[in-house]
């Protein structure tokens, strides 16, 4: 076999190593858990499914979008961005536990208030006709079936930019092949975002069968673009302590990811700003329990507490671009932006089951047990091909040297 | 002598391509020459950096106009919503804070993008009607398909002869002084 290309180095295997190790224990400790009381394992699997969730299919929108728009930044990272696309299976194997067994912990509400699996038939607390024809586990359309659907879509894209990627290493002047990759991102951004907003309903704002958003599944869309695009700031920093990324990564590479960061994060507000405002504006009693339950009390500290530190201080620090250009900065801005992420759907699931915001000991281990494992996975995928996409047209372009005073 | 120099604004030498004019600019720095500024058709890369040319003042006149914009705004709304005529909209407090943000977001841009623009074009002491360089004939061709550097006679190292005479071993197209008036 010949010399891989721009081949990853030893720190992606160590962490590798790591990652498979740390979350091989905190499973173990989760699966402990999860015996001793599965009502609060359920709630912190779900936040944490929901983050890897959000890390790999924002990557996958991040891999179209790049197709689409052919920029630097994104030729730089498109390989760690496929790797992470390619842990999609696990995702799919890590929601089975949640079909399996974890449903009637989710979906049964808490104390008065019933959630869809229970709710009764009629009186008060029932659900209208056509919720009952929507939130139903029976039926090719129902529950199981829908969850079927938004992963063979996202499969289905995942596979299919893969493998012309990988097809791309060999062929790589193959122009129909790049045309295809254009042709076929557009409508797959459409798809993923289309997915992933019955996806958020099902899964996320059925928890409170009675209260919907038309904007929910951007929030959860925007929060994912900040995922995946701090996790790659946090990738090609750690990359560029060794060859071949010490001498390929540039200050403007990062200020390029730096400043979509930044745009994601104003996105991301923009969509969560959005639905606060329109409830606010309506006033309507079946609207506000959202915000009733997560405005006040313990969930009104964790709300502030979101606003400041997911956005304010990122806002203002990604503003300078000094920052944007620091390789040492910009990498821990991206990773408190994960951890505020982790914050933020702590805050969007847990008040429907309890009104105390002290998190769980679960909560600290089930991110940790399914990131290590992610993580773990990631890592083994971005060994498997060059770091960079070798047959992209505008590769030199990307990674040429440009003399910065 | 010295009435003569003060009618000279500088020299300017015409170059054909954007890569002669950042050498140049390159030679020029290391002779030790800091009073001069070129001209080209089109944003030339790498030529601010050959000129050392340091951070201006504009990223920070934008910040102020937007924190301007953004305080006034939400203060005008407070102060009309809760002080000067306050009005019980819906049984919602009066101070309805989230209904401010899009009108504050709005000012934010609009006092950030002006403060943006104005402050550029105050920076670089425009509008201005008239130039000493456009007293050269030549300097047309600024505007198409030549590159000019003006070595300016404010420079303390600047010697008529002796600057013309570095300008043309830097192989230009022409080399013409530039009047003052």
């Amino acid at each position: 076999m010949a010399v891989q290309e721009y081949p990853a180095p030893e720190s992606v295997s160590r962490l590798q190593t790591r990652a498979f190790g740390v979350g091989a224990i905190a499973l173990l400790l989760a699966i402990f858990g999860a015996m001793r009381s599965p009502g609060a394992f359920y709630q912190s699997y779900l936040m944490s499914f929901l983050l890897v969730l959000g890390v790999t299919l924002g990557s996958l929108g991040l891999v179209m979008l790049q197709h689409l728009t052919a920029g630097h930044w994104g030729i730089i990272i498109r390989r760690p961005l496929e790797s992470a696309t390619r842990t999609l299976p696990l995702i799919a194997i890590l929601f089975v536990p949640i079909a399996l067994f974890g449903m009637q912990y989710l979906y049964t509400g808490h104390g008065e208030e019933k959630g869809w699996l229970n709710a009764p038939a009629v009186g008060e607390g029932a659900l209208s006709n056509f919720q009952k024809s929507y939130l139903t586990t029976q039926g090719p359309l129902g529950f199981y079936g829908r969850a079927v659907i938004y992963f063979v879509v996202w499969l289905g894209l995942m596979f299919i930019f893969n493998i012309w990627s990988k097809q791309q290493d060999v062929n790589r002047t193959d122009r129909a092949l790049r045309q295809r990759f254009r042709i076929l991102a557009g409508p797959g951004i459409i798809l993923y975002v289309f997915a992933m907003s019955f996806a958020a309903i099902d899964w996320v704002m059925s928890l409170s069968p009675h209260w919907a958003s038309t904007i929910y599944g951007f929030i959860l869309v925007g929060g994912q673009l900040i995922s995946s695009m701090a996790f790659m700031i946090a990738v090609v920093v750690l990359l560029s302590r060794a060859e071949p990324f010490s001498s390929i990564l540039q200050p403007r590479h990062l200020h390029d990811l730096g400043k979509l960061l930044f745009a994601f994060v104003m996105l991301w507000a923009y969509f969560d700003f959005s639905q606060l405002l329109i409830i606010w504006s309506g006033n309507q009693p079946e609207e506000i329990t959202f915000y009733r339950t997560r405005l006040y009390g313990e969930w009104g500290i964790v709300a502030v507490f979101v606003v400041v530190f997911h956005f304010f201080v990122p806002f203002f620090l990604l503003l300078s671009q000094d920052l944007k250009r620091n390789a040492k900065v910009l990498p821990k801005i991206a990773l408190w932006l994960i951890l505020m992420r982790l914050v933020d759907l702590f805050w969007m699931t847990r008040p429907e089951f309890t009104s105390s915001a002290v998190p769980t000991w679960l909560d600290l281990v089930v991110p940790v047990a399914l990131g290590g494992l992610w993580l773990g996975f990631f890592a083994f995928n971005l060994k498997q091909s060059p770091l960079l996409p070798l047959g992209d047209p505008k590769l030199g372009e990307a990674i040429e040297q440009h003399h910065e005073h | 002598m010295e009435q003569h120099r003060s009618h000279i604004y500088g020299v300017m030498a015409e170059f054909d391509t954007p890569d002669q004019l950042v050498h140049a600019v390159e030679k020029a720095r290391a002779a030790g020459y800091r009073r001069m500024d070129a001209y080209t058709p089109f944003p030339v890369e790498g030529l601010a950096q050959a000129m050392g040319l340091k951070r201006n003042m504009v990223p920070f006149i934008t910040l102020l106009g937007g924190f301007a914009g953004g305080l006034g705004g939400f203060g005008f709304q407070y102060w009309v919503n809760v002080i000067s005529f306050p009005m019980n909209i819906g049984g919602r407090p009066l101070n309805s804070w989230p209904a401010f943000i899009p009108v504050t977001f709005e000012l934010t841009v609009l006092g950030a993008s002006l403060c943006a623009v104005f402050g550029m074009l105050a920076l670089n002491r425009l509008p201005q009607p008239h130039h000493p360089v456009f007293n050269v004939k030549r300097f047309v061709h600024a505007t198409s398909d030549r590159f000019y550097l003006c070595i300016e006679a404010r420079d303390p190292k600047f010697h008529i002869m002796e600057t013309v005479r570095f300008l043309q071993g830097l192989d230009p197209h022409h080399v013409s002084e530039v009047m003052d008036d």
